[in-house]
């Protein structure tokens, strides 16, 4: 599995790297984390980059760098990394790969399951890019900023997006499974037990009826859903929810929830301009959120 | 649903969603083609201020690349009938686009020679008796430098020496965040300031004398636009430096000029060399500039610098080559082209006329409200549309207003300088905001009061001296 952490500002930055490396051990999943700079107008892309490389010669300041170091030094004080002489940060080496991407590569020997990058532009495109490009399977990022940016990154990007909002490092979380018959749900279902196994996580299965369904049918689909959990030796509780899907599951969601959702089979056209359950969810809910693809 | 079906539909949904801004303008342009000619305008001349409209949102929102906008310029000149293909082509090419392709070729042959280690060695012998007097220096050098080599060239420069002795502050504090910001406004505000001083300081006063010369006949040199755009330099410079102190208090403490100056010590003779000939190769392109601009043009003298460079195997062709925004040089052919095309259909001449129309219905009508009108436009257009691209579009204008009095066309210029609202306004600007310790409401809140300033300065300028001039 392949896991790419976008990352911006320090400070707001913090729990998604957290939440997102927890992730990538657990899995023991090979991890990039990326930093997409300012989007630079076209008018002054080359003097910004002659600018940029002059700072970097004279090893005074790099845009991007110093939140790649910061990230660098979070995974060594929480022990993602061993801290040896050989890997500290200050001999790095930038390399400048095709569009608009740059490998930072230390010049100790660092783990090979984790790739510090750099990319400038538009953070839609260019984490598209990079998904397209090097295969991930998971995007992680911030719950924080314009809510557009995840609609575009769950409509767009081609793996499973994780937006963490509101995560604490301290807090013990459970997963919040909403299920029902569509093939993104058993994807959803897929990933869930994955998660659970490997960060030993309870599970919560809730369904919604919806249209056409009986209670009947919908009590047959959680009962389905918590055999599959019972042949992994995962503990789950299941419930049945009233009302309507979106806020009937976005009510229920806790703090400690951890929501994971499959992607709407919906028309993409439909989901631009329309939306989509999995993506109002992930909106309004106050906790970090998993839509699988 | 069919994979293959939501794999179509899901990219072009994307590219709608990158390129959104290109279908809203060619619809806007498809309606505004299909609308009826406005009356006093001929055909050719509508359809140019069409594809104004559509170039000004192109530019603005950036759909498509510059190269791209550049070739459909051109290409909608022809196919709408607003000029014919040799006339298109001869006008895309003059002495201010050559000035654009040498000054930043010659920026990029000075930066590369590291002369920020040398410069920062002089400015720390001049003004290095109290940290407020260095950052002083900071700002009136940059200005001075920018006023003849552009902004491009002087923030590549300046900015490493800045960053160098604000290296290691702690921004978490008021009084450390505040020393930063001081340091980075000081040389960001002495660059924008002194772009307007001198023709070679910004390619949009080069444009500005290119239409003059072309539309009004009037001829502008090097020294006669200094002693009109200098003197507005010194008064902002000594405005902007009490405007950063007042909005950035800091007691400075946390700048170290003693680490600053170690790192800078160590020089070789090789490079001495190298730095002397790198000087004498700017003061003769400089001097050049102020006493040959007649003869050969500012343009041809610029690429004559970036030459030199090269023959004397100061940089590689390679390294220009890499470091050159051929897509901007394209870009403001190709405005020009149709700056020229609006002038020549009359276009510009209808657009005054509506324009003093719509000022006759104002209750207090004069030339200080039009003079007024023209530069708070001008400097606010460029601010969103960036400084040269907005005076070779509305320039012909700016001209028209009043063809036989050069304070209009000037004027137009010198606010198009005054990029202190957006960061996209200049390179300085985006360069100061690319090193993520200036926000974009951050530019905008010290820069507004810099802006209002500036007009006020330029007004009172352009009414008490330069009729004695």
């Amino acid at each position: 599995m392949k896991i790419l952490i976008a990352i911006g500002g320090r400070e707001f930055s913090k729990p998604t790297l957290d939440l997102g490396m927890k992730i990538a051990n657990s899995f023991k999943s090979s991890t990039t984390i990326a930093y997409v700079g300012k989007k630079i107008s076209q008018f002054s892309e080359k003097d910004v980059s002659v600018v940029h490389q002059n700072l970097d010669d004279r090893e005074l300041y790099r845009p991007g760098i110093r939140t790649l170091e910061w990230a660098y030094d979070f995974l060594i004080s929480k022990k993602y990394i061993e801290e040896k002489d050989s890997n500290k940060f200050d001999d790095y080496l930038l390399v400048d790969e095709e569009n608009s991407r740059m490998k930072v590569l230390l010049k100790g020997q660092q783990s090979d399951k984790i790739d510090l990058i750099m990319r400038t532009g538009e953070i839609i495109e260019q984490l598209k890019d990079e998904v397209e490009t090097n295969k991930h399977d998971i995007t992680i990022i911030g719950g924080g900023g314009n809510k557009g940016i995840h609609q575009k990154l769950v409509q767009f990007i081609d793996s499973s997006v994780f937006v963490v909002k509101n995560y604490s490092v301290n807090k013990k979380y459970k997963i919040l499974l909403p299920v029902n018959d569509s093939k993104g749900s058993d994807m959803a279902i897929e990933t869930a037990i994955n998660f659970a196994k490997s960060y030993k996580l309870n599970v919560e299965i809730v369904s919604v009826p919806e249209g056409k369904k009986s209670i009947e049918e919908v009590e047959k689909i959680l009962k389905k859903t918590k055999e599959q959990f019972s042949k992994n030796r995962i503990k789950t509780t299941t419930k049945l929810i009233d009302g309507p899907a979106v806020n009937s599951i976005v009510n229920y969601a806790k703090d400690d929830s951890i929501v994971i959702l499959g992607v709407s089979p919906k028309n993409p056209i439909m989901k631009y301009f329309f939306g989509s359950k999995p993506l109002s969810i992930a909106q309004k809910c106050n906790c970090p959120v998993l839509i699988t693809k | 649903m069919n994979e293959s079906y939501k794999v179509i539909s899901s990219s072009i949904l994307f590219w709608f969603s990158q390129k959104k801004w290109f279908v809203y303008s060619v619809l806007i342009s498809i309606f505004l083609l299909n609308l009826s000619t406005p009356v006093g305008l001929t055909i050719p001349a509508y359809h140019s201020l069409i594809i104004l409209l559509l170039v000004f949102m192109l530019v603005t929102f950036e759909p498509i690349p510059f190269p791209a906008i550049a070739l459909l310029t051109l290409v909608l000149q022809v196919v709408l009938g607003v000029a014919p293909p040799d006339v298109v082509a001869s006008s895309f090419m003059n002495d201010a686009v050559l000035f654009v392709m040498g000054s930043l070729m010659f920026a990029i042959a000075i930066v590369h020679q590291g002369l920020d280690i040398r410069l920062a060695k002089l400015i720390i012998k001049i003004f290095g008796k109290s940290k407020r007097m260095f950052l002083a220096g900071l700002m009136t050098i940059s200005a001075i430098l920018s006023s003849f080599l552009g902004e491009h060239t002087v923030i590549a420069i300046m900015l490493p020496i800045g960053l160098s002795v604000i290296k290691n502050i702690d921004t978490q504090q008021a009084d450390g965040k505040n020393a930063v910001l001081l340091t980075l406004f000081s040389i960001a505000y002495g660059t924008i300031i002194g772009s307007i001083g001198t023709p070679s300081g910004g390619a949009r006063n080069v444009i500005m004398i290119n239409y003059l010369q072309e539309f009004s006949n009037v001829s502008i040199d090097y020294w006669k636009w200094m002693k009109h755009a200098y003197p507005i330099l010194m008064i902002q410079l000594v405005v902007a430096y009490f405007v950063l102190q007042f909005t950035f208090p800091s007691s400075l403490n946390n700048i170290k000029m003693r680490g600053f100056k170690k790192n800078i010590g160590k020089t070789d003779v090789k490079k001495n060399i190298n730095h002397l000939f790198s000087c004498l190769i700017i003061i003769g392109i400089v001097s050049s500039w102020f006493a040959f601009n007649d003869i050969y043009g500012l343009g041809i003298i610029a690429l004559a610098g970036a030459l030199t460079f090269m023959i004397f195997g100061m940089i590689s062709w390679e390294e220009i080559n890499k470091n050159t925004n051929w897509g901007v040089i394209l870009l403001f052919a190709a405005t020009i082209s149709l700056g020229f095309q609006i002038n020549e259909t009359g276009a510009s001449s209808w657009l005054v006329l509506r324009f003093n129309e719509l000022l006759e219905t104002l209750p207090s009508n004069s030339m200080n409200v039009s003079w007024s009108i023209m530069a708070v436009l001008s400097g606010l257009t460029a601010n969103f549309f960036t400084s040269s691209a907005t005076v070779s579009l509305i320039g012909p204008m700016a001209i028209e207003l009043h063809p036989t009095d050069i304070s209009f066309a000037l004027s137009s210029a010198i606010a198009s300088g005054f990029s202190f609202l957006t960061v996209i306004s200049s390179p300085t600007a985006m360069i100061i905001y690319s090193t993520g310790l200036v926000s974009t409401k951050m530019f905008f809140r010290v820069g507004i009061l810099m802006f209002i300033i500036s007009i006020i300065i330029l007004y009172l300028m352009s009414q008490f001296y330069w009729v004695t001039l």
